[in-house]
């Protein structure tokens, strides 16, 4: 379903009030809809109601000064946006723009900000058994991995392709 | 609390926020009027109308402090009016304090702790006047009991004091139609102001019919018949006589007894009034309240946030109208299309040029006049004078000078830092300035007004001035310059050296010269608008402060540009000129490349090396300097192409990017092109930082050698 439209959200995530319920929020613990997307060769996924539309690709205006990792604006219905390249802030390595690139736009909570990802997938519903929360998988992950997510591994075992991180937004466009 | 709740108290905030700020104004009024010996009657009326309305709105929403504190004010300005209370600067004390204190009411919390208001209380109480006014001893003058049984109070007052000034009086007989007549009575009484007091005015009995209703008005005035009719531009068939000599020392029996004989005048005019046209009673000007509820109508207060909207819709609009048009050109260019292009052009014409209009009007929506801001200013003007035992005459013009209604309310903190800097540290105490052979009276000059696309407010005092070299040698001592650097530094830029963050954060600064505390912080402000300040001063003559604005930030002309291989837009209110540059020109003065601008120095900058920008080598053909100014500050920016001019809307750049300098923000162009809107006051300030840090550097070299 690359380039899909996916529906629209409009769904604003809430501040997260405290860390452990604002998370739980946020990762959609009961809906637990994951939108994947590749990334520098990973597999990579998001709340589905943090995602509030899926763009793409047109001319980004560069900030001169802005930080490393933002590419540029641009105007989404007269809205300026910010748009991250999410290779820079995962320090993945870097790579050409292709044909699939889009941009999410993802409300980070204070501000909505575009991310440059290399290729859209589709959405997962993940069961709580297809879900490794981070904690349990390693305790020096960084903060804005929430876990790894195993479509599928109720019924065939896990496979490898398959996998992916599951990233909360809240840590990972904080500055 | 509730969402609905929480509309229904901004509703109220928004509403009492504007009487106050009336009350305000209409004290300032008073207390010039004090001072000069004849208080404006009308004008204490008029307060006293706005705190029982206040009253009112007060203790329907709930604010039971606050209406408590109006009713306090009202009793003393009942008195006031009444004439059982002298106007002093005592009582005009306990006005303004009570100002204040409605305003802090209405800041506070709804769950604020209640405040102690009973001193203020026992104040209020303290100027209460005492006894009942001796009876009223109206009724032989020549007005029929029928007048006086309806007068109010308050009417009756000033029918006295009147009378008692031997002010004649007068009687006008007109008839308004029934459609226009609240308007009408509004001009009338606007054009009596200066020369006239409208006592009261009734309906009259003989005189109406379906269409129009014909009025009674009795007024005081010096004038004669012709001159009031002249200046009232009364319609022929309006009756207008004198009522009768003033006979100031006749007794005559109050209104209430039995009617005394009447002098030989016309017949009567005033006959008791018919139950359906009850007049107010007395006590109660319920017509004063009537017209300020028309007033309210015809404004309607509106969240500057929906204009912000209707501006982006504006913005929208404009880039359908540029695709309309790129349709348009496809159209020409097929033959058999002709006439349908034309049409076309046409339709697209007259959309441009409503669409300006539409953009017009949002905008003027937005602007209010300086006045408001000048009115609070003017207060704070009374308090700290007082506070400081200083004597301070305000001199205030431009207040008509309109300004977009976001600037004016970040405007009133620095303008307010200024004038407290004036008035604490400039202006000398009475005393010192007899001594040195000034007035005692110290000015303090509040200006404003419209230079070409921006607003210019200077802040002058005729106070002490400040002394360059104290300034100068406490930068020094901050290491903000050398004292080489200081030293061949001009006058106006050891002045400016006030407005440095590293040396007007510097107690020094203030203990030494009087100024500087907080210097840094109204420029910040200042610069955040788009605007700069700059400073003037003498020792012993004074010191003004202009600062220059933009009228609106809403939408601005700017200037397209190519520089280093993208597009940038200037703002055009702070391009003075472009012109190509001659690569000849160019110098390099202590490693700043300078060019020669008709006799003078210009400054240049490139944005590639401003920006740190690779720039295509292609790109250097030709390059342009626009010649960029704020307040007395000059810098060139270098491109390489001029594009053309265009209205923009600037709108702000994202949170994450808000640590960026040098942006005032982007704009959509249409065609998906986003470009930056350079900021041009903190990229002079960058260039001019640069260039003082460089001659600092310099400098230091030099005595190290």
């Amino acid at each position: 379903m690359s380039g899909g439209p996916i529906q629209r959200r409009e769904t604003v995530v809430p501040a997260p009030l405290g860390r452990a319920k604002g998370r739980a929020e946020r990762m959609g613990e009961q809906t637990r809809e994951f939108l994947a997307f590749a990334l520098a060769g990973e597999r990579f996924a998001l709340p589905l109601a943090s995602v509030r539309e899926i763009l793409k690709l047109s001319p980004i205006t560069e900030v001169p000064r802005a930080p490393r990792d933002v590419l540029g604006i641009l105007s989404v219905r007269g809205r300026i946006t910010t748009v991250i390249d999410l290779r820079r802030r995962l320090r993945l390595p870097h790579g050409e723009v292709t044909r699939g690139a889009r941009v999410l736009l993802v409300d980070a909570g204070v501000e909505v900000l575009g991310l440059l990802v290399d290729e859209v997938f589709q959405v997962y519903r993940l069961s709580p058994d297809e879900i490794e929360l981070a904690a349990v998988v390693a305790g020096d992950l960084s903060d804005y991995v929430y876990g790894i997510g195993r479509p599928g591994a109720v019924e065939r075992g896990a496979a490898a392709d398959e996998i992916m991180i599951l990233l909360d937004p809240v840590p990972l466009l904080r500055r | 609390m509730t969402e609905d709740e929480d509309g229904v108290r901004a509703e109220f905030i928004a509403e009492a926020q504007e009487i106050i700020e009336l009350l305000s104004r209409d004290l300032l009024v008073l207390d010039h009027g004090q001072k000069e010996g004849h208080p404006d009657p009308d004008l204490i009326n008029s307060v006293f109308r706005g705190v029982h309305t206040l009253k009112g709105i007060a203790g329907m929403f709930g604010f039971y402090d606050l209406g408590e504190v109006a009713h306090g004010l009202e009793d003393l300005l009942d008195q006031l009016r009444l004439g059982r209370v002298e106007l002093s600067q005592e009582v005009l004390d306990v006005l303004f304090e009570g100002v204040e204190v409605l305003q802090r009411l209405l800041a506070s919390a709804p769950d604020a702790p209640r405040p102690d208001l009973g001193a203020f209380h026992r104040r209020i109480q303290s100027q209460l006047g005492g006894p009942a006014p001796p009876p009223p001893d109206l009724a032989a003058f020549g007005l029929d009991t029928g007048v006086l049984s309806v007068l109010t109070e308050y009417e009756e007052h000033r029918l006295r004091t009147n009378i008692d000034q031997g002010v004649p009086l007068y009687r006008l007989r007109v008839r308004y139609a029934l459609s226009s007549i609240d308007t009408d009575l509004e001009d009338l009484k606007s054009r009596a102001k200066p020369i006239a007091e409208i006592i009261t005015y009734l309906p009259s009995m003989d005189g109406g019919d379906d269409d129009s209703i014909e009025l009674e008005v009795l007024f005081a005035s010096r004038a004669t018949v012709r001159e009031l009719r002249n200046a009232l531009a009364l319609p022929d068939e309006a009756e207008l006589e004198a009522v009768a000599k003033v006979a100031p020392s006749a007794t005559i029996p109050p209104p209430a007894r039995a009617p005394t004989q009447q002098p030989a005048s016309p017949p009567t005019r005033f006959p008791p009034p018919p139950s359906g046209l009850a007049p107010p009673a007395p006590g109660h000007d319920g017509g004063a309240d009537a017209l300020s509820l028309r007033a309210v109508a015809k404004t309607v207060r509106v969240d500057i946030g929906k204009l912000d909207h209707l501006m982006n819709v504006v913005g929208e609009l404009g880039i359908v109208k540029s695709s309309v048009g790129k349709v348009l050109d496809r159209l020409r260019g097929v033959p058999e299309l002709r006439a349908l292009a034309a049409e076309l052009h046409r339709i697209h014409r007259g959309f441009e040029r409503h669409l300006d209009d539409l953009q017009d009007g949002i905008l003027d929506v937005r602007m209010v006049p300086l006045g408001q801001t000048f009115d609070r200013l003017a207060r704070a003007v009374r308090q700290v004078a007082r506070e400081h035992g200083k004597e301070v005459r305000l001199a205030v013009s431009g207040a008509d000078t309109e300004v977009d209604k976001l600037i004016v309310e970040e405007l009133t903190d620095p303008l307010l830092h200024l004038i407290r800097n004036a008035i604490d540290h400039g202006i000398e105490t009475p005393d010192e300035r007899e001594r040195l052979g000034k007035s005692r009276v110290g000015t303090l000059a509040l200006n404003a007004y419209q230079k070409g696309n921006h607003v210019v407010i200077e802040i002058e005092d005729d106070g002490a001035g400040m002394d360059e070299e104290r300034i100068v040698s406490s930068a020094v001592a901050r290491g903000a310059i050398t004292a080489e650097g200081g030293a061949e530094l001009a006058r106006s830029d050891k002045l400016a050296l006030i407005f440095l963050a590293g040396v007007s954060t510097a107690e020094h600064v203030s203990d030494l010269s009087g100024r500087g505390v907080g210097m840094d912080v109204v420029k910040t402000h200042i610069a955040r608008l788009g605007g700069v300040v700059d400073v003037h001063s003498q020792p012993a003559v004074g010191t003004k402060f202009t600062i220059t604005l933009p009228i609106t930030l809403a939408i601005i002309s700017a200037l397209i540009v190519r520089a280093a291989g993208r597009t940038y837009c200037i703002p055009l209110t702070v391009v003075q000129e472009a012109l190509l540059l001659d690569p000849r020109e160019v110098r390099t003065v202590e490693g700043r490349e300078v060019i020669t601008l008709r006799g003078a120095t210009l400054p240049i900058c490139r944005i590639a090396r401003l920006f740190d920008l690779e720039t295509p080598a292609e790109a250097r053909v030709k390059e342009y300097v626009v010649v960029t100014s704020l307040g007395q500050r000059r810098v060139g920016i270098v491109v390489e192409g001029l594009e053309g001019q265009e209205d923009i809307i600037i709108k702000p750049l994202g949170p994450s990017l808000r640590s960026v300098r040098g942006f005032a923000g982007a704009t959509d162009l249409g065609d998906q092109r986003v470009v930056l809107v350079l900021d041009a006051p903190s990229l002079l300030e960058e260039v001019f930082a640069a260039t003082a840090a460089t001659e600092a550097r310099g400098a230091r070299g030099e005595a190290s050698a």
